[in-house]
């Protein structure tokens, strides 16, 4: 405990030098403006800034793109709340009712609701990393291969198979993205696969080629294609302000939210759709005002949500630091920013970089802050984005990818592979396909075979390997309750809905 | 007319899409030497298995396409047709960009590919793309975009762009 004291303050001495403070900023302001901007997420912002860690040193950067990370929370609830077109997949729940509110003349509070939930939110997950993060690192050093293994298998079964509407479409995509990861040189024999003769094959596909192509590039696509006649209609602001009533109604929402998702990031399922919705569906059982719901918009509707989503996505923090093991794609790319560093994420992070690792818990601290100021005084400002034509955000957006896909590495035959996953992008778009299982499977393909091959090398070769060792078997056998148990649910529910149907019928 | 994407053809054409990579797949992997380490997993052992895994999922998306389309498939947002000039101009955009990069230098081309793109998506909502008087306006503003971009990042910091000169600021 007062070791955790004693880093925590080494790492507030770290984060708080003037040039760390200045990149916590730069990443919280920027991070506000792409979540505020339709057509920009931060994984992709941040995929767009890879180039600069060849440059800029770890802390910094990793400071930088947390901050990036976490504002993009606070801004797309703002989106949510004027434009009714979520920003963040994460902000979508805000959208239901914080829309509505905004309707009926009340932006003002339902942006104070969010902003200061999200601070609520951010501030005790941070705690909770603090205090988690460094007991799951101790824990994690006794795990051995068959066991992150069988969790990387865990990862890619939730973001494919248990998320999203078709377990097919999500297999497709995470198959697609193993494929792109194969593409290189093999980690352990050194072999070259699928170049295809092409050079610049040689060293892989970068992760910010795939980003940037499916999720900017694709979206700009898409935007030209599909998007042109949608009507889009701004709520007028008013003043950020909220009653003693609405206090009242706020806080223990915000702390529900937390609460709920906190365990959601720290488990790899897809980052913060499932516990958003859960907590709505929570503050609409509990509300006292539930006709306000979907009506006039309720305010417990937007403050749960919101303070759910920064919370699952601050701890998505805890199994990235300390396992390496990445639940939403933000996080991938995360790990993708410390890979080019040549720092391996797990748990000796903690040991080895325990610097970095307290500098950038202490910058949540100092970022929520932040971005607290940023969003409640100043979002006036941030709204006047809203006003940049779609036409000119969307052929900007274009300028910003090609900085990233070539600093990258310096190859124009890297933008044409760029275009055609962009051509992939509006394609699994239209027709519903899943694009976190790309990212996911892409970055952790690699490590999972190396983990895996590994595994096999303990056991000698033999495959029980991984059902002897009771953690790894405990895993697996996780692993098969998450298949199944949602299908069994699902069964059972279109079983009960046939029977009603049948004594109707009667 | 139906949403364009339930047709059934272009459902059919993602399903054979998906075959073709897991057929490509599987002749890449024929040429990964197998070297086997424990229990016969080698380099070649998960390009089999994705490619396999490819192959089962294009199978399933195309029986799902022929026998009454992709299963739980929501309708996506926007317009039913594609406007495709508005693509197309896109398209010239950023494949112009990519072709012209290094010769002209990052903010030239770059302008150049937001003029174009700029176009395209007034295009599709249905302005009108405009006079010269227009595009010459779109290309200022994409200079005006591209220029600071390439100031921070290579002078700030020190990322490789191409420039059209050695000066550094074009």
């Amino acid at each position: 405990m007062l070791d955790t004291w004693h880093h925590l303050l080494g790492g507030f001495l770290t984060a708080a030098t003037p040039i760390n403070l200045l990149w916590a900023f730069v990443g919280c302001a920027l991070g506000t403006a792409i979540g505020v901007l339709p057509g920009l997420g931060p994984a992709v912002t941040v995929a767009m800034l890879l180039p600069i860690t060849a440059q800029v040193e770890p802390t910094a950067s990793m400071i930088f793109f947390a901050g990036i990370y976490y504002g993009a929370m606070y801004g797309g609830s703002t989106t949510s709340i004027l434009l009714n077109t979520p920003g963040e997949t994460g902000t979508m729940v805000t959208a239901l009712e914080g829309f509505k509110m905004a309707r009926h003349g009340r932006a003002g509070a339902a942006l104070a609701t969010s902003a200061i939930g999200s601070f609520v939110a951010g501030t005790v997950a941070t705690v909770l990393v603090t205090l988690f993060a460094p007991l799951v690192a101790e824990f994690a050093v006794k795990l051995g291969p068959p066991e992150y293994f069988c969790m990387m298998l865990l990862a890619f079964a939730t973001v494919s198979a248990v998320l999203g509407q078709s377990t097919l479409r999500g297999l497709t995509a995470l198959f697609l993205g193993l494929a792109a990861g194969l593409i290189g040189m093999d980690q352990i024999s050194g072999q070259v696969r699928y170049t295809g003769g092409i050079p610049e094959f040689m060293d892989g596909i970068e992760v910010v080629l795939i980003a940037v192509g499916l999720f900017a590039v694709g979206e700009v696509l898409y935007n030209a294609l599909y998007e042109g006649r949608s009507p889009a209609d701004l709520n007028t602001l008013n003043r950020v302000h909220m009653t003693g009533e609405e206090w009242r109604r706020s806080w223990p929402a915000w702390l529900r939210g937390t609460l709920l998702g906190f365990p959601f990031g720290t488990i790899p399922a897809g980052g913060s759709e499932i516990p958003t919705f859960l907590s709505y569906a929570t503050e609409k059982k509990l509300s006292r005002h539930r006709e306000e719901f979907g009506t006039v918009g309720a305010i417990e509707g937007v403050a749960g949500p919101e303070a759910a989503n920064n919370s699952a996505v601050t701890a998505t923090l805890v199994p990235l630091l300390t396992l390496g093991i990445p639940t939403s794609v933000t996080a991938a790319i995360l790990l993708s920013a410390l890979q080019n560093y040549g720092i391996q994420a797990g748990p000796q992070l903690f040991e080895t970089s325990s610097g970095l690792v307290w500098a950038l818990i202490a910058s949540l601290y100092i970022g929520n802050v932040m971005l607290l100021i940023l969003n409640l005084p100043l979002v006036g400002l941030w709204v006047k984005l809203l006003k940049i034509p779609r036409a000119q955000l969307y052929a900007g957006i274009l300028i910003f990818a090609t900085v990233g896909v070539y600093g990258m590495r310096q190859s124009s035959f890297d933008l044409f592979v760029m275009y055609g996953i962009g051509l992939l992008g509006v394609m699994m778009r239209r027709f519903d396909f899943p694009v976190a299982p790309v990212i996911v499977g892409m970055i952790l393909g690699p490590l999972a075979e190396a983990q895996m091959r590994n595994a096999l090398s303990i056991g000698e070769g033999r495959w029980s390997v991984f059902i002897e060792r009771p953690m790894s078997a405990t895993l697996l056998a996780i692993l098969a309750l998450v298949l199944v148990l949602p299908r069994v649910l699902k069964w059972r529910a279109s079983r009960r809905a046939r029977g009603e149907e049948a004594v109707a019928a009667r | 007319m139906a949403h364009s994407s339930f047709s059934v053809r272009s459902q059919t054409l993602i399903g054979v899409g998906a075959l073709g990579v897991a057929g490509a797949l599987i002749y890449g992997a024929l040429s990964i030497a197998s070297d086997a380490g424990y229990a016969g997993v080698g380099p070649n052992f998960l390009p089999w298995l994705v490619a396999v895994a490819l192959l089962a999922c294009g199978a399933g998306l195309l029986w799902e396409a022929r026998r009454g389309g992709f299963r739980q498939l929501e309708q996506p947002s926007g317009a039913e047709r594609g406007d495709w000039r508005a693509m197309a101009w896109v398209s010239a955009g950023v494949l112009a960009n990519a072709a012209l990069l290094t010769t002209l230098g990052f903010v030239l081309s770059c302008a150049l590919c937001f003029a174009l793109a700029v176009r395209g998506l007034r295009a599709s909502e249905g302005r009108p793309a405009g006079g010269p008087r227009q595009t010459l306006l779109d290309a200022v503003t994409g200079l005006l975009i591209a220029a600071p971009v390439f100031w921070l990042f290579t002078k700030l910091l020190a990322i490789n762009l191409p420039g059209l000169t050695a000066s550094g600021w074009l």
